[in-house]
């Protein structure tokens, strides 16, 4: 997938594309206004992350522009504005998703994952991971053609670790992905343990391998070794 | 009381008093001097009487005019005083009571004093005087009367421009329309509307400047903590993490999600505060209610807390996203501040929301736990939600208290 960061912070933009080159993305950056204004302009992109605070333009006219051209990139609004307005603003010129700073590099993994799969993968809305396959529709999970029942945040949950497979997973990105704005009792990532306990148990019941592994209390990680 | 009431009753009392004044006075020198002139008729009269009898050696008859009156009393002695005054007596010829000037003499006649009391009715000169004094009372209060209400039309018309600055004033919201300059060609008023343009002005520029601080404050403070946050989960991915590397990430996860929290916290109080969170719409508290309560289960479960959950079907008129916050307020309060194993329940009755909860300290203090930033010591909270939930109530014109009774902290927000 090719994917442009529309960022002009450095550290940010930089851990950005370093987390999502490694899923065997290809990253470019613009650090500036007129930067992104010529890369959207010449290429195309299977998704673009957007800022809206650049310090030589305002990433609202980036949309607009993308959008005057008629490319069907997904966009991403990244931005520490959280006015209710910004957000239906963006949202309204076109965007598909709005992401607030600061957020989990997981999270806009998930989110970019979720995006590429609505735009090029109208045909199969299933997900597969080895013995484990996805219906994004129906939202089920079935296990060698076997159907499991989820609850809907273990499904979200699976969900989310398949998208970050083979990262490790911090519980608090685990923890906020799940509760949005009421994951806020910072000492309870524990409760995030118990769903990873039902979640596991449900997989290996119905003849799945054990794909979690402890990343020394931190976190998780869903990969296959 | 309004400004023409008050003028109005000023100027009726002194017209009053200033109308009672003049008529006092005015009256009193016009009957001063009418008895004045009675007074030398009557003198005059007298010294006719005495040069008649001294002449004719009788007493003169009694004169032609029917006001006039002589009377004649025999006397011990004689005293060379002359009395005059007012006094009411019996006309014979007239056969009725009137007023009347009277002078008291003493004369000598054939050797023998005698009293003259000379008598002159008053009527007609009260007919004049009573005509004289209406002729020009009825006219003043007259002119009087029409200048109240002239002066209040007028009034009314001159302070105009004040009332529409006053109507403006008074429906003067920095979310919608700004002042708009009037038309006056006086002075005072074409000061007091630059003033309040001015002054307006300056809190419109005030207020978007806050507004734009409040984005941008946002946007700096967020943008590290993002790439902290960003920075921590690309180290997480190294996959060379030792136990003690990995506690001081989980400890530095904590941290920056605190941080978070605090400046979230703080951008929020400050938006409530100036009330950019939008429209109010129709709630049904109820169902808001039941979804919170479904995304907090796993942690009311985790805890094994018992939740009882009794909701009639109230509407509320709110702004659903503070609301919202008040109810993950709320909820992570009654958690967060619980006992494992305890208690929570929730009423919704009649406008009144009641969320109580067992918790494993005694009575809080109620003047504090609003205040920002405090909290308990063994909290992990940042110390906002309280005052979040309490500004969130005064903007939306609910009320909130807290109770406590054995075992049970009480939050109770009316709707109202």
């Amino acid at each position: 997938m090719k994917i442009l960061i529309i960022e002009d912070e450095p550290g940010l933009s930089s851990a950005i594309k370093d987390y999502l080159t490694t899923e065997g993305n290809l990253c470019e950056t613009a650090l500036t206004y007129e930067t992104a204004y010529q890369k959207i302009s010449l290429y195309t992109y299977d998704c673009i992350l957007l800022d809206l605070m650049l310090p030589d333009g305002n990433g609202f006219k980036l949309l607009q522009h993308l959008k005057s051209l008629k490319k069907a990139e997904g966009v991403i609004i990244i931005s520490a504005r959280n006015a209710l307005d910004d957000r239906i603003t963006g949202l309204n010129l076109g965007a598909d998703d709005y992401l607030i700073k600061p957020f989990h590099l997981s999270e806009l993994n998930a989110r970019i994952a979720a995006i590429i799969r609505r735009k090029n993968n109208l045909y199969s809305n299933v997900l597969n991971f080895n013995e484990i396959s996805i219906n994004l529709d129906a939202k089920m999970i079935t296990v060698n053609e076997q159907e499991v029942h989820f609850t809907r945040k273990e499904y979200d949950l699976l969900l989310y670790f398949i998208y970050n497979k083979g990262k490790a997973i911090s519980k608090s990105a685990a923890a906020e992905h799940l509760w949005g704005d009421d994951a806020d009792m910072a000492d309870s990532f524990d409760f995030i343990y118990t769903h990873i306990k039902n979640v596991r148990k449900k997989l290996s019941d119905a003849g799945a391998q054990d794909y979690f592994h402890s990343v020394y209390g931190v976190g998780y990680r869903f990969a296959d070794i | 009381m309004n400004l023409f009431t008050k003028y109005n009753r000023l100027l009726l009392a002194v017209l009053l008093v200033g109308l009672l004044s003049i008529g006092f006075l005015f009256y009193n020198a016009l009957n001063y001097t009418l008895n004045s002139k009675i007074d030398e008729n009557l003198r005059e009269e007298l010294i006719e009487a005495m040069d008649y009898q001294h002449v004719k050696n009788i007493f003169p008859a009694p004169p032609e005019d029917v006001d006039l009156v002589i009377e004649y009393k025999p006397a011990l002695k004689v005293s060379r005083k002359q009395y005059s005054g007012d006094t009411t007596f019996y006309n014979p010829r007239k056969k009725q009571t009137e007023f009347a000037r009277y002078l008291k003499a003493d004369i000598i006649f054939g050797k023998s004093p005698f009293h003259v009391i000379i008598l002159n009715s008053k009527a007609a000169q009260s007919r004049q005087v009573q005509i004289v004094f209406w002729a020009i009372i009825i006219p003043v209060v007259i002119l009087f009367g029409l200048l109240a209400i002239f002066n209040r039309y007028l009034l009314m018309k001159l302070w105009l421009p004040f009332y529409d600055i006053l109507n403006q004033i008074k429906s003067f919201n920095i979310m919608k329309a700004s002042y708009k300059a009037l038309k006056t060609n006086i002075s005072e008023f074409q000061q007091l509307d630059e003033a309040l343009q001015q002054m307006t002005g300056q809190i419109e520029d005030d207020f978007r400047e806050i507004k734009l601080f409040t984005e941008n404050a946002s946007h700096e403070m967020m943008t590290p903590i993002a790439i902290i946050n960003s920075k921590l989960d690309t180290l997480l991915q190294s996959g060379t993490l030792a136990e003690n590397d990995s506690n001081a990430l989980l400890d530095l996860y904590k941290a920056t999600n605190r941080l978070n929290k605090i400046n979230q916290s703080l951008l929020l109080l400050v938006k409530i505060d100036h009330e950019l969170l939008g429209e109010k719409v129709l709630l049904k508290p109820a169902e808001l209610i039941e979804q919170k309560k479904d995304n907090f289960k796993e942690l009311i479960d985790e805890r094994h807390i018992k939740i009882t959950c009794l909701t009639d079907d109230t509407t509320i008129l709110g702004n659903k996203y503070q609301f919202d916050i008040l109810l993950s307020n709320l909820f992570s309060n009654a958690i967060r501040h619980n006992i494992n194993g305890g208690e929570i329940r929730i009423e919704l009755k009649e406008g009144e929301l009641r969320f109580e909860n067992t918790g494993s300290k005694g009575e809080l203090p109620q003047g504090q736990i609003f205040e920002r930033f405090y909290k308990d010591p063994q909290s992990d909270g940042v110390g906002l939600g309280l005052s979040i939930l309490k500004q969130i109530c005064i903007k939306q014109g609910f009320s909130l208290q807290y109770t406590y009774r054995p075992f049970f902290h009480c939050f109770e927000v009316k709707f109202s």
